[in-house]
Order: C-alpha cells, then sequence, then structure tokens
C-alpha cells in the first residue's frame, strides 16, 4: 500500500489509464498486507510485539483524529476524552455485563460516535482557539468525572478487563492480539483512504479553508462538521476500546490527560495535517520515539510541545507534505516552464 | 419570473448598506448592476445567496418557491451560483478539486458506499471529474487541474471562480466583478467565456461590475444602487440617459455632456 500519497495529483485527464492505476492500488494493498502479516513474527521479542500493537492503535487514533483536525480543520482537544469513552465502555460492559469484546467492541463504538456528536456541537459557533478550549474542557470534565466515579473504577482503573476470545481461543499474548489489531487498523486506514478521496473528504478540505464558500457551493457546513466529529470518534472509540482489551487489560483515568492529547497532536501535526497519510507517517514515527526516549519522561512533553510548535512553523504539511512536495512540485516547475505563465 | 426578491434590507449597525430593494429577474436574461462604491451591490448578492439574513419584510421567490431566510447551502442547492468579489477559491486544493467542490450537489452517491469504497462511487467519481475536466478545458484551465489552485495568476482564479459556481450547474449566476483587475484582452476573453457558457448551459445571469463598458454591451437590464437604495432601472440606453445615474457615479459638479461621454467609453 505505497502507492497512494501522491494518488490525489494523479492528473485525472489519464482517465483512460485508470485500470492500471486500479492493478496497481489492488497489488500495493495485497503488499501491504503480506508485509503487516508476517511482521509480529520478525519483531525479536515480545516488548516490540507489543510496541507493534500499541503503534496500530495510535495509527487508528491518529488517523481519526487527522479527519476531524486536519481534513475538516477543527481544532479539538476532546480526541483523547473519546478514547477515554471508548474504553471505558468496552471495559464496563466485558467486565460488569460480560459483554464478549467482538461486541463490546462495536458497543464502544456506538457509544463514542454519540459521544462526537456532542463534542461536535461547539464546533458550530467556535473556531480555532476557542474551539480548542472548548473541546479542552469537555475532555478535561471526562476525565475528572471518571477519577472521581467509583463505578467507572476511580482514580484506581479498572483492572482484568478481558481479552478477546475466538473460538475459545483466549488471543491474551501480544502476537494473538496483533491479528486483531491489525485487520482493524488496516481497514480503518481503508476507509479513511475512501472517505478522503471523495465527496466528502473534499467537503471537510472546504470547510476547513473557506466555511462561507464552502456553504455557497452547496456544502452543508454543519453536517459535515458533525460528520467528521463522528466519524473521528468511530476511530477514537475502536482505540480506545482496542486498547482496554489489549492484555494485562487494564486502563486508567490518567492515560487520557493533556500530554497524552498532546503526543497525539503531535503525531497527526508531524506525519501531515490534511495529508492522507499523515496519521499513519505521525502515528508510527511518534510512537516509536516515545518509546526509545521513555527514561527521560520528564523532558518529553516539553520535546513534544517544541517540535509541535517548530513543525507548524517551518514545515507545517508535515513529513507527507514535504515528500508530496518533491513529487509533486518537481511536475509543476516542469510544467510552468513548458508553458509559461499565462494571463 | 425566475427570481423575485422584494424589500430586502440589511443594516450594518446605523449603516443601510441595502435598503428595501426589488429585483426581479427574467429566465434567460443577463442582468446588470452597477453603483458606486459602497452602494451595497455585494451585500445584496450576500442577502440572495443566503449569507446574510434579510431583515424581516424581505422575502425571495426563486423559480415559484419561497426561498426566504434559507440557508447559503440550501439556496445553493435550488440553483444559485455565486462568486465572490475576492474570489474565495480554496487555494490549498487542485483546480479539478475546487471544480468537484462545486458540483458536489450533483453527486449520486451517499457517505456510507463512499466509506466502503464501492465500484459504483469510482464509477461516479470518473464521471464527475470527466465532466468536470470539460469544464476546465471550456474555461482554459484544463492543464492546470492537478496544480494547487493558490499557485494559479489572478486572472486563471478569476476564471476558476467562474468555473466553480459553474460547476453547480445553476439555472441563475451570480457574478461579482468577474473581471476586475484584468486587462482589457482578458476582459474581452473573460465576457466570452461568461457568455459561451450562458448559452451551452442556458443560464440566467446577474453581473456587478464596474467596467462599464462590460455593463452596457452585454446586459438586457441595468439596475443602478446608490447607499443602498434601488435610483435607476431599465436597459443600457436608458440608464446611459439617466440623470440619477449620471450624478451618482460622477457627483453633481459634472456637466452632463462630459459624464455621457464618459458612459459611453
Ligand atoms: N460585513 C460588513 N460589516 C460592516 N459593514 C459592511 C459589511 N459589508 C459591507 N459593509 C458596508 O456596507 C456598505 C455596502 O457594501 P458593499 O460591499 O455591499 O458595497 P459594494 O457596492 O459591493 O461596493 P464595491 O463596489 O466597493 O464592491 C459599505 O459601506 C460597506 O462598508
Ligand atoms: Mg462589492
Amino acid at each position: 500500500m505505497t502507492a497512494h500519497g501522491t494518488d490525489e495529483a494523479a492528473p485525472a485527464a489519464t482517465t483512460g489509464a485508470k485500470p492500471v492505476t486500479a492493478t496497481r492500488h489492488l497489488l500495493a494493498w495485497v503488499a501491504g498486507i503480506g508485509v503487516l502479516s508476517v511482521l509480529p513474527w520478525l519483531a525479536v521479542n515480545d516488548y516490540h510485539r507489543f510496541l507493534l500493537d500499541l503503534i496500530l492503535i495510535n495509527v487508528i487514533l491518529a488517523v481519526g483524529l487527522n479527519i476531524v483536525k486536519g481534513f475538516a480543520g477543527q481544532v479539538t482537544v476532546g480526541h483523547i476524552a473519546l478514547m477515554a469513552i471508548g474504553a471505558y465502555t468496552s471495559a464496563i460492559l466485558a467486565t460488569k455485563f460480560g459483554f464478549p469484546f467482538w461486541l463490546a467492541l462495536p458497543s464502544a463504538v456506538l457509544v463514542t460516535a454519540l459521544a462526537g456528536a456532542i463534542v461536535g456541537i461547539p464546533s458550530f459557533r467556535l473556531e480555532g482557539a476557542y474551539l480548542a478550549l472548548a473541546t479542552l474542557g469537555l475532555a478535561e470534565s471526562v476525565r475528572i468525572f471518571i477519577s472521581a466515579n467509583d463505578y467507572l473504577g476511580a482514580s484506581i482503573g479498572i483492572t482484568d478487563i478481558p481479552p478477546p476470545s475466538l473460538f475459545g481461543l483466549r488471543l491474551d499474548t501480544h502476537l494473538s492480539y496483533y491479528y486483531v489489531v491489525m485487520p482493524l487498523a488496516l481497514a480503518g486506514v481503508y476507509f479513511s483512504f475512501c472517505i478522503l478521496r471523495s465527496n466528502t473528504g473534499r467537503a471537510f478540505k472546504a470547510l476547513r479553508e473557506d466555511p462561507l464558500a464552502a456553504a455557497a457551493a452547496g456544502i452543508n457546513v454543519q453536517k459535515y462538521k458533525t460528520l467528521a466529529f463522528v466519524l473521528s470518534a468511530v476511530y477514537a472509540g475502536c482505540a480506545g476500546s482496542l486498547a482496554a482489551h489489549m492484555t494485562p487489560g487494564f486502563i486508567h483515568p490518567n492515560s487520557y490527560m493533556l500530554a497524552e492529547m498532546v503526543t497525539l497532536l503531535l503525531m497527526v501535526i508531524l506525519g501531515g495535517i490534511g495529508h492522507i497519510w499523515g496519521g499513519i507517517i505521525g502515528a508510527i514515527v511518534v510512537t516509536i520515539v516515545y518509546d526509545l526516549t521513555r527514561d527521560y519522561y520528564n523532558y518529553q512533553m516539553l520535546v513534544f510541545g517544541m517540535v509541535i510548535v517548530l513543525t507548524v512553523m517551518y514545515m507545517p504539511t508535515g513529513i507527507g507534505g514535504i515528500i508530496d512536495r518533491y513529487i509533486v512540485t518537481r511536475r509543476f516547475v516542469a510544467l510552468r516552464k513548458a508553458k509559461g505563465d499565462a494571463a | 419570473m425566475l427570481l423575485e426578491v422584494t424589500g430586502f434590507s440589511k443594516h450594518f449597525g446605523g449603516l443601510a448598506a441595502v435598503s428595501n430593494v426589488d429585483l426581479n429577474v427574467e429566465e434567460g436574461e443577463i442582468r446588470g448592476i452597477i453603483g458606486p462604491n459602497g452602494s451595497g451591490k455585494s451585500t445584496l448578492f450576500n442577502l440572495i445567496s443566503g449569507v446574510y439574513r434579510p431583515e424581516p419584510g424581505g422575502t425571495m421567490y426563486f423559480d415559484g418557491e419561497n426561498v426566504t431566510n434559507l440557508p447559503p447551502h440550501e439556496i445553493a442547492s435550488r440553483g444559485i451560483s455565486r462568486t465572490f468579489q475576492m474570489l474565495r477559491i480554496f487555494s490549498q486544493m487542485t483546480v479539478l478539486e475546487n471544480l468537484l467542490v462545486g458540483h458536489q450537489r450533483h453527486t449520486r452517491y451517499g457517505i456510507l458506499s463512499a466509506i466502503v469504497g464501492t465500484p459504483a462511487v469510482w464509477a461516479e467519481e470518473r464521471r464527475m471529474r470527466a465532466e468536470m475536466m470539460d469544464l476546465l478545458a471550456f474555461i482554459g484551465l484544463a492543464d492546470y487541474a492537478t496544480m494547487p489552485a493558490g499557485e494559479l495568476s489572478g486572472g486563471q482564479r478569476r476564471l476558476l471562480a467562474l468555473g466553480r459556481a459553474m460547476a453547480m450547474r445553476p439555472k441563475l449566476l451570480m457574478l461579482d466583478e468577474p473581471a476586475a483587475g484584468l486587462s482589457p484582452l482578458n476582459v474581452d476573453k473573460l465576457l466570452e467565456t461568461v457568455l459561451s457558457l450562458k448559452e451551452r448551459f442556458g443560464l440566467t445571469l446577474i453581473i456587478i461590475e464596474h467596467i462599464l463598458k462590460v455593463v452596457m454591451d452585454t446586459c438586457d437590464l441595468v439596475t443602478v444602487l446608490e447607499h443602498g437604495e434601488k435610483i435607476a432601472e431599465g436597459t443600457p440606453a436608458e440608464i446611459k440617459d439617466d440623470h440619477h445615474v449620471i450624478e451618482a457615479y460622477l457627483g453633481k459638479e459634472m456637466k452632463d455632456a462630459d459624464v455621457r461621454a464618459f458612459l459611453r467609453g
């Protein structure tokens, strides 16, 4: 799955060449699935397999955040709370109501999607920093509510969340769990590609750039804002549920603090805000860097915050954007040269 | 009557940007709107396109339907399309994507099938892209289809704004100073493009334009605004000889003869 990044820029004039592109895409996906299927077997130890699971969960999370923040341009700081809602819903359903994972996960996704619609309501009236503040307020109240609620484990958290089982087999190793997470991550990425390349993706980008012009072009701005929040919440809910059921099956309100949100923002911004690959690249890079620098925990947030600021200032399109610019610009420079600057 | 606007008003603070304006436009007509700077032309467009709500008392019918107070996207979906004086193209999106956004209301697939990426979606996307490429070719921007719109030159941006408005396949197209800032040669080219689009798609047009020659040469009827009020309406020939218009444009001091000479270009 490597031929996707610059596809958006492929000249539509060459419609005749579409079947070739389709075959290439299919091949890319097959190759991608192949590599991903054997990846955990190449990992040297169980910790690396845990890291693989974590990366994929973060990919799901970041891809979702990129939809609402990167594409639709809604500055939300509430994404981590949506993940918490997914995780807690799934955990409560599994531990208190005996839901199997396969039922807890979709239920959690549903509940989180609803919560996403609510988080999105302030976006009808607020923009930019104000929207960030409003969503931050919502997010923190979710976390504080959890920390203070005994039924939700309060500040102790929830333990012994059962892992998924398949045909009586408990998927409680990082290796077996990988085969739960990986297909979901892959599906999530595939769906995001489809969404973002369709009308919906273009509507998101249009309302990010100029809501007024988008509305005048016939786009229902409130509908698409809500849709962006709900879609991103679906991803957050799924990631939350996956994180909850991963061995050792433990969740704690401190996993959903502002620091985690900053890390999440870093993934999207560094990977390429509004780039179709942004969340994916960012989640991989940041999760690995985060892990490598665990020993310097005290400085992590400082550095991450600085990297965010520097990225926004000096490479606003992130890694994805740099790759794109390299490929795309060269084509246009050639075109410009050939054409001269008309009009 | 395709468009029937009655009693539209809009104040900004104490300033009456548009006051009690009626505007009736026949199907197939080309209507010009002129007036000095700040006379309320763009505000009138904003009222018609739903960007601003008219003050109570104003009504608007389009194609026989009462569309008063509908939000902009609803107005657009009825077939009223507009350009902005400041263009407001989506500069980070490609030229082709700009048109596709405009064409959105004609898409025949839902969100769910888009998420799954069914073959029907791909087919529809191909149809849309092909159609929009046609339109791009028509306005002369086909070579720039995959270029970010922000990289276009000023004249090309004006064309793109026109193209995006046309991508909606509107019944009524409203252009806010489409030729502003163009060289005389490009003004003629743009005008030609607009007129051929009108022919090809059977449009009704409302054009705000400062370049009087454009208005006088192309419009069937001209409406003149001053200080938010409609001060005259008639054929270009009638407008040319209207005292109010002459005063509005050039102040009372100038002699009528000079003004007529000016208006005739
Ligand atoms: N959003 C706004 N807030 C406050 N005042 C406004 C606003 N929009 C327009 N105005 C004022 O309303 C009046 C009419 O403005 P409008 O833009 O409609 O004029 P116009 O006829 O389009 O002028 P121009 O030929 O310069 O484009 C002006 O005095 C302008 O300053
Ligand atoms: Mg104006």
